[in-house]
């Protein structure tokens, strides 16, 4: 996979931030932009372009659910697909993200393959890549 | 804790003494279960073993962390010994008989050892920095672990405070504050007494499946 789409990682931990960003980088995605917190990501959102997000769910000030309902509330925003990776394994976290509009859920710790192939599988969905 | 105690000292010799402990015993006992301090504390004591658990996870986690990181290195640096011995062997060969390594495949054979090998450094890099998730998980039952240590805290000194003997003088923080609540559990760490959780990537992705999404 190779593309000049650009992504927003969102996680509380930098070396979290860091690994993921490596790892879109690894599977060609090398325009990304970093958050650490719910509050930081959607005034980036507002304020730049991107076409995905992948974040976290455990933050502070404003956690990966509560950004995905702003996301999802905000007519400008509501198109983009929000890919949540998190350690959050109770089924009704899951559930609720999904609900909520979630394009897609990894729980941690995950493999680079697992990464890949839910972005791939997103991408198509959504129409940003064949 | 800033909480500071300057308690009357107490008379020994006075005949009533043993009749005041008996009044305080009461006293705690009835202030515990007003005020619920019993359940709460019962709660926090229940809890414990759980904290035991999660200190097991990290000590688990971050165990397996560093042995990953050793084999993978290891393992990279093996490689990296390989590539240098072939390389030097290539370079001698070049000196001696340029054209009997092209004519001979030597080079093809080398430059395509080059490409396997660097392919799987890459990927002995990427594990190493896989690993380093460990950071994460474990930071958020850390997290979990210290605020219980927090609640237990502001339980105690709410207790110390209402149970006081008469004529003490406590000074504490007005307000103790209590942990933030969160309502996200983190981690799962144990597998096998998962109840109402995923523990692998395929029980979210058949989850997912089975909602229609």
């Amino acid at each position: 996979m190779s593309s000049q789409l650009r992504f927003l990682v969102v996680d509380d931990l930098s070396t979290m931030r860091r690994i993921i960003r490596n790892l879109l980088k690894e599977i060609g995605f090398t325009e990304a932009d970093e958050a650490e917190d719910g509050v930081v990501a959607l005034q980036k959102l507002r304020n730049s372009t991107f076409d995905f997000v992948v974040s976290d769910i455990n933050m502070p000030n404003m956690n990966g659910f509560e950004l995905l309902g702003e996301i999802k509330k905000d007519a400008k925003l509501k198109h983009l697909p929000v890919l949540m990776v998190t350690a959050e394994a109770r089924k009704e976290d899951i559930v609720l993200a999904a609900q909520q509009g979630a394009a897609g859920y990894i729980v941690k710790p995950f493999t680079k393959a697992t990464l890949e192939d839910k972005l791939a599988l997103i991408l198509k969905k959504a129409g940003l890549q064949s | 804790m800033n909480t500071a105690l300057a308690l009357d000292a107490l008379d020994a010799s006075n005949p009533a003494i043993h009749l005041k402990i008996g009044v305080l015993t009461r006293q705690l006992h009835d202030s515990l279960q007003q005020l619920g301090f019993t359940e709460k504390l019962q709660g926090s004591a229940q809890e414990l073993p759980d904290v035991k658990s999660r200190l097991s996870y990290i000590s688990r986690l971050t165990g397996e962390a560093a042995e990953k990181v050793l084999t993978r290195v290891d393992q990279a640096k093996a490689e990296h010994e390989q590539i240098n011995a072939q390389t030097r062997h290539v370079c001698t060969l070049l000196a001696n008989d340029p054209a009997g390594m092209l004519a001979n495949g030597h080079l093809t054979h080398y430059l395509d050892d080059m490409a396997k090998s660097s392919q799987l450094v890459d990927q002995h890099l990427t594990d190493i920095m896989m690993a380093q998730d460990f950071h994460d998980l474990t930071g958020q039952v850390i997290k979990k672990v210290v605020s219980l240590a927090a609640t237990i805290e502001v339980q105690l000194v709410e207790l110390l405070i209402q149970t006081a003997p008469v004529g003490a003088t406590i000074k504490s923080d007005p307000e103790p504050k209590a942990p933030s609540e969160l309502n996200l559990v983190g981690p799962v760490i144990d597998k096998e007494n998962a109840q109402g959780a995923v523990t692998n990537q395929s029980e979210v992705d058949d989850l997912l499946a089975s909602l229609g999404f």
